[in-house]
């Protein structure tokens, strides 16, 4: 099948994957058995906003036209509305998606930074010193409450050595965010020349981003490792060795063989930061959607709960679907299997 | 991996699990690590409450927020709690939260896997894809959301935590008996007439099991940390429970004026517990996936 072919029909598979994605929220709000009503409008609503949300919901009606309502409502960009900020859920993520990209862009590259070289280097020699501490390290990336590890960071570079802002948002409370080009306020603020707000954004960022690139770079060292480990006991590398090739040509041969698996590894694992990142915003009062998602869990703020899973799962699809398509691209092999 | 051995005499010496245990140690320390300090956590909980010097949610208002030392070892919070009494009590809530937890998991996923594994078809089919679909949901979040939506009660945090790993078991479990299932001896039992059922518990259940016991401790892992998390998210488990996530949520506010013993060792106290818990699961991973075992040599 030519990869065209192939693209859209992975394309195509995610239209089922939406539906379900849409049952699943669509049932959130049911799970516990208590009167979704009550649950999305919150505990201030008026007698009025009840009614309306009654009827918007179709309640009346068989559970299965409900869902078909839900279904039809965000298809046109309709998530509900917040009792807690009393404005569309939509708006809500949509305003704070940069920072949380932001965030999300700058640690899984440092994370990346760091795990890829640490995971290749420790698949060069299994079992050595090397290897069994980065072993250790990523054993303990995986251990650390990701919250935990943003309050002692707040504690050690802000109160004890002093060298940070303490942890309330992306920039300075008395600047102003530079005018809008890419979300980022590192870079927005460059672009504009504007360089103070570009270096409080930057003094904002440093922990955070640290926290998120410590969490991310556990997984990715295990993973490199071990994707190293298969391409270097794999037959061509062993004939390449065979035949008295130098170690530093093998290895170059074994990473380029190693690239496409560890991007792709890589790319799915920014679904799974999703978590760790709003952990990291909450700490941070960094203002992004992750923030906003945990301040909802927390207050029942369940029209707010039900966009933002929905949304992180979007996003999540988006994410695979890139991925796959990356591979289809570069390993044909690889497509015409699936 | 070969170690300096030890003599021959000497190692006669020892009764036979021991022998055992230095082998296991040997061949995998991730694993003989990990299992230590899980050993010292359940000592630490069964014992903790005739060991902690303080009662573990005794408030006193004019001793709040003391420094580590004298009476109090790891300080006093801000309700004059002794932390360190309060850190040992929490091993019991840890391992509360995430021992049934598991055995939820294991309960619900492992009789999925077998089935779905076995008999194949639209069920199978149908299940896997609900899983799939299910990937997409970032697991904390939907952790979170689910025990918002379902009530925040202790119950419903175990049962929510072993529901959502599942389909972890299932998986490893179906992948099993797939391999499994058209072997000489699976034919001959069913040959013999066996029902069903018996197949699948008495004759592929103990050959298939391997995966999913090594799994177990890694997803007992993600049950302390998820139960953390919520509790630090103040969702659930609510402030004077001596439970670690609640914990370092009294401490967040401490540790920007300086009293960072409040939450920094209920934090250290749940690193080691997840800790040990990783290393027995990656060890445990190595020693019965030959295949990992292979790729590591």
């Amino acid at each position: 099948m030519p990869v065209g072919l192939l693209i859209a029909r992975r394309v195509l598979l995610v239209v089922p994957l939406l539906a379900a994605i849409l049952l699943f929220t669509f049932l959130l709000v049911r799970i516990g058995g208590q009167d979704p009503v009550g649950l999305l409008a919150g505990p201030t609503a008026t007698q009025a906003e009840i009614e309306m949300i009654r009827s918007q919901l179709a309640l009346d009606q068989p559970i299965w036209v409900q869902f078909g309502v839900y279904f039809g409502r965000v298809l046109q960009g309709d998530l509900g509305s917040s009792w807690l900020s009393n404005r569309p859920v939509l708006t809500d993520l949509l305003e704070r998606a940069p920072a949380t990209f932001e965030l999300m862009f700058w640690g899984v590259l440092i994370g990346a930074g760091i795990g890829i070289p640490l995971g290749l280097r420790a698949a060069f020699r299994p079992d050595g010193p090397f290897d069994q501490t980065t072993r250790f390290l990523s054993l303990l990336g995986f251990s650390i409450p990701t919250y935990w590890l943003g309050l002692v960071m707040l504690f050690v570079f802000f109160f004890l050595l002093e060298w940070t802002p303490p942890g309330m948002g992306r920039l300075s409370l008395f600047l102003e965010p530079p005018p809008f080009v890419t979300g980022s306020y590192l870079i927005d603020g460059l672009l504009a020349a504007q360089w103070e707000v570009a270096s409080s954004a930057l003094s904002q960022l440093v922990l955070p981003v640290l926290c998120v690139a410590i969490i991310s770079a556990a997984p990715i060292i295990k993973q490199t490792r071990a994707i190293a480990l298969e391409v270097l006991s794999s037959d061509y590398i062993r004939y390449a060795r065979a035949q008295g090739l130098p170690q530093g040509e093998v290895r170059r041969m074994a990473l380029r063989n190693s690239a496409t698996p560890v991007v792709t590894f890589v790319g799915t694992e920014i679904t799974g930061l999703v978590g760790t990142t709003a952990l990291i915003e909450y700490v941070f009062a960094w203002g992004g959607m992750g923030q906003y998602g945990l301040s909802a869990i927390i207050q029942n703020d369940f029209a707010a709960i039900q966009g933002y899973v929905l949304v992180l799962a979007l996003f999540s699809v988006l994410v695979f679907l890139a991925v796959d398509i990356f591979v289809m691209l570069t390993e044909p092999r690889a497509g015409a299997r699936a | 991996m070969s170690g300096a051995a030890l003599p021959a005499a000497r190692r006669g010496a020892l009764p036979w699990w021991l022998r055992r245990v230095v082998g296991v140690s040997r061949r995998s320390p991730t694993l003989a690590i990990g299992a230590a300090i899980l050993i010292c956590f359940a000592v630490l909980a069964v014992i903790a409450p005739w060991i902690v010097p303080h009662d573990p949610v005794a408030a006193n208002p004019r001793n709040v927020l003391a420094s580590p030392g004298g009476a109090h070892l790891m300080g006093t919070d801000g309700n004059g709690m002794d932390v360190f009494s309060r850190v040992l009590a929490g091993a019991g809530w840890a391992f509360g939260i995430a021992i049934p937890a598991v055995l939820v998991g294991i309960a619900v996923g492992v009789p999925l896997g077998l089935y779905t594994g076995y008999k194949g078809g639209w069920a199978d089919e149908i299940i896997m894809r609900v899983f799939d679909a299910l990937r997409v949901f970032p697991s904390i979040i939907l952790a979170l959301a689910v025990v918002a939506a379902a009530g925040p009660s202790l119950f419903n945090v175990v049962l929510v935590i072993g529901l959502l790993d599942s389909p972890v078991f299932a998986r490893v479990v179906r992948a099993e008996v797939l391999a499994l299932r058209n072997s000489t001896f699976v034919e001959s039992a069913i040959a013999a007439g066996n029902p069903t059922w018996r197949i699948l518990f008495v004759h592929i259940l103990p050959n298939a099991i391997q995966g999913a016991m090594a799994q177990s401790a890694v997803r007992a892992a993600w049950a302390v940390r998820i139960s953390a998390t919520l509790a630090f998210l103040g969702v659930g488990i609510q402030a004077p429970t001596p439970e670690w996530g609640a914990m370092i949520r009294q401490g967040a506010e401490y540790l920007v004026t300086g009293q960072w013993w409040v939450g920094i060792f209920p934090g250290i106290a749940l690193i080691l517990m997840v800790l040990g818990l990783n290393m027995l699961g990656d060890g445990l991973q190595d020693l019965l996936d030959p295949r990992r075992k292979a790729a590591s040599k």
